[in-house]
């Protein structure tokens, strides 16, 4: 049984000792440990080292910056009903700084951060969940008289690798949509210097940032990522090619509307929008909520949140395929298509129409079939 | 002729009629070989490819027909799938060929045929597209081979045929991420929108090609029909007739030997010339 933050992690104790402290036996911390090597892809031939890790690391010190963001990350990520040893370990580690879970306010919290990031200087881990808003000097996010911009780029001096989390730090997510008025970027977009890894998705799943401060722990360094910089052990594969639904679509059969037999049967949802074919997520594996559900599971199609600019490259949420702008009303591109092909047929039809006009009236005349001439003569003769 | 015409007493009108009906055109003819054995397997290739391609592609888009019952006893997209795949693939090797063809071909297959940029070219081009705008054929640069405006539209076909199927392949790709295929292609999502921009293209591609191949078709026959060109068999046997009376933007008649038929070889044009 899992204790409530009773007493923390305090410096100088092993996790392993934090957490028999907490209630946790050694089957329980063996049976996590190989949970986690299975997520990470690395085999359970590496419990063991994961193990190891654990035994003898020391508490590290982590900075949770939150920025221009809703908070959804904080609650996905840390509030769940019953904690598993991984939000248990994610609470633990984020103890230095987080605004939102941090029972003090103001000045002081302030200056518990500034304590925190001067005592560790070069060794913490700094977290971030928000985006960076650039236009107007970064007015858009404030926090303590200090634009968002300037609290990051001063945690990222300090920090040995970046956590962004979310979307919202990964590339700026929904405040980043067209027209993306307060010129919201990521992460990225901010700092250049330090190594960052993108944990995608709005908001993104616990275990996976779980699974990244185990391998932080276990091998010292941040996991593979993908050309978006995300994690390789959670991000290397499309929702498509996991989803539960997939054997329906191989085999033709798809919802068409919400309340239809196909809905109801599980079929696939690719008609209805879904964006599993052009998402990269681990949803299908690692579910939602201690592995209860997953939209695609709920019977609703997914909305490609793991992937930049989602909500202008994936909408219409409901439609397979993009709109195409430059007309008043926006088209869809079968109709655009469509429309375009009996133009063209109709334009053909048009000019053959004409062509055969004008034709006939040019052989009649200039082209008359002579009855009889000496020249035909001597040809057929 | 005249004579048992006018044996036949009064069937001069209806032999009047019967010309019309078979009518033809007069002149001397010659024959000319213009298109290469690949160049014509692979078009027909091609033109199979991008027709089931287009048929699938469809069917992946927006699934047409679906099936009832468990999963397990059908594999419809699966299917439909695979031929599109396969169709691709089969493109792709018919436009391997089409591109060393573009170097060893004759003077109508070659690189610069594809290109016609010479003033006169232009002038050919406005010329050809004035003619078929204001119905006068008559008006119509004559050519051999293509016309500067049948070059430019197959080369756009080309550059159309390469945008599908990049995005094609950048699509497929993406269900093996770290392989030969998927690693090729992805610098071109983050460019084009993500993946749904490279749908989107791709999609909108489709349409396109049924718009060209509307065009196509229209003008090919038509060709036949006012030009008495006979280009749609030059596609099937290789070759048509072109009026010795007239001359030629592409072709001078008179420096090609010619060779006797029907035991003499067809020479081709663009190596003699």
């Amino acid at each position: 049984m899992i204790m409530p933050s009773a007493h923390q992690w305090v410096e100088g104790e092993t996790l392993v000792q934090h957490f028999e402290s907490r209630g946790i036996s050694r089957r329980e911390f063996m049976e996590f440990c190989g949970e986690m090597a299975v997520i990470l892809g690395i085999g359970s031939a590496a419990t063991p080292r994961i193990a190891e890790a654990f035994e003898a690391a020391k508490r590290p010190s982590v900075i949770w910056l939150q920025l221009q963001e809703c908070t959804g990350c904080v609650e996905s990520v840390l509030r769940t009903e019953s904690p598993t040893i991984g939000d248990l370990l994610l609470d633990v580690i984020s103890l230095d700084y987080n605004h939102t879970l941090m029972a003090g306010a103001g000045a002081a919290v302030e200056k518990a951060k500034q304590a925190a990031m001067s005592a560790n200087k070069g060794k913490y881990l700094l977290v971030v969940t928000g985006s960076v808003p650039l236009k107007e000097d970064g007015m858009y996010t404030v926090i303590g008289g200090r634009t968002a911009k300037t609290v990051l780029e001063e945690a990222a001096s300090g920090a040995a690798a970046i956590l962004a989390l979310g979307a919202c730090a990964h590339w700026g997510s929904v405040q980043a949509a067209r027209p993306n008025p307060t010129g919201a970027v990521g992460v990225r977009d901010v700092i250049k210097n330090k190594p960052i890894l993108n944990i995608a998705g709005c908001p993104p799943i616990g275990d996976v940032v779980t699974a990244t401060v185990v391998h932080y722990l276990t091998f010292g360094r941040l996991p593979a990522v993908d050309g978006e910089g995300r994690p390789l052990f959670a991000y290397g594969k499309r929702i498509h090619d996991q989803c539960s639904r997939r054997a329906h679509f191989d085999a033709g059969q798809f919802v068409e509307t919400f309340d239809d037999e196909g809905a109801r049967k599980g079929w696939c949802l690719y008609e209805v929008g879904c964006k599993g074919p052009a998402t990269f997520s681990p949803c299908p594996i690692f579910m939602w909520n201690a592995r209860t559900s997953w939209p695609i599971g709920a019977g609703h199609p997914c909305l490609g949140c793991t992937e930049p600019h989602f909500w202008d490259t994936m909408t219409p949420f409901y439609g397979r395929l993009p709109d195409v702008g430059g007309f008043p009303v926006e088209e869809r591109a079968d109709t655009i298509g469509l429309a375009l092909a009996i133009g063209a047929a109709a334009g053909i039809a048009a000019h053959g129409a004409a062509t055969v006009f004008t034709q006939i009236r040019r052989r009649r005349s200039t082209n008359q079939v002579p009855e009889s001439t000496s020249e035909e003569e001597s040809h057929n003769g | 002729m005249t004579t048992r015409v006018g044996a036949l007493g009064g069937a001069r009108g209806m032999l009047g009629r019967v010309q019309r009906v078979f009518a033809r055109e007069r002149g001397n003819f010659t024959w000319v070989y213009l298109w290469s054995a690949p160049i014509r397997a692979m078009h027909w290739i091609a033109a199979a490819c991008i027709l089931s391609l287009i048929l699938t592609g469809f069917y992946i888009g927006r699934p047409y027909f679906a099936t009832s019952g468990e999963a397990s006893a059908h594999f419809l997209m699966g299917r439909v799938r695979f031929v599109h795949f396969a169709a691709a693939a089969v493109l792709v090797m018919t436009g391997i060929v089409r591109a060393y063809w573009l170097m060893v071909g004759n003077q109508f297959e070659r690189l610069p045929a594809l290109f016609p940029v010479t003033g006169k070219n232009i002038s050919n081009l406005v010329k050809t597209a004035g003619s078929y705008l204001t119905f006068r054929p008559d008006k119509q640069p004559n050519f051999v081979g293509h016309n500067p405006m049948q070059q430019w539209s197959y080369t756009a076909v080309y550059v159309m045929a390469v945008v599908t199927v990049v995005t094609g392949f950048t699509l497929y790709g993406q269900s093996a991420p770290g392989s030969v295929i998927f690693r090729a292609f992805s610098w071109l999502p983050p460019l084009l929108g993500g993946l749904q921009g490279i749908r989107v293209i791709h999609h909108l591609m489709t349409w396109a090609f049924i718009i060209f191949i509307e065009m196509h078709v229209y003008f090919a026959i038509r060709s036949d029909y006012v030009e008495r060109a006979g280009v749609v068999s030059s596609i099937i046997t290789g070759g048509r007739y072109i009026s010795t009376d007239h001359s030629y933007e592409d072709y001078d008649i008179a420096k090609v030997p010619s060779h006797p038929w029907p035991t003499g070889e067809h020479r081709t044009p663009g190596k003699g010339a």
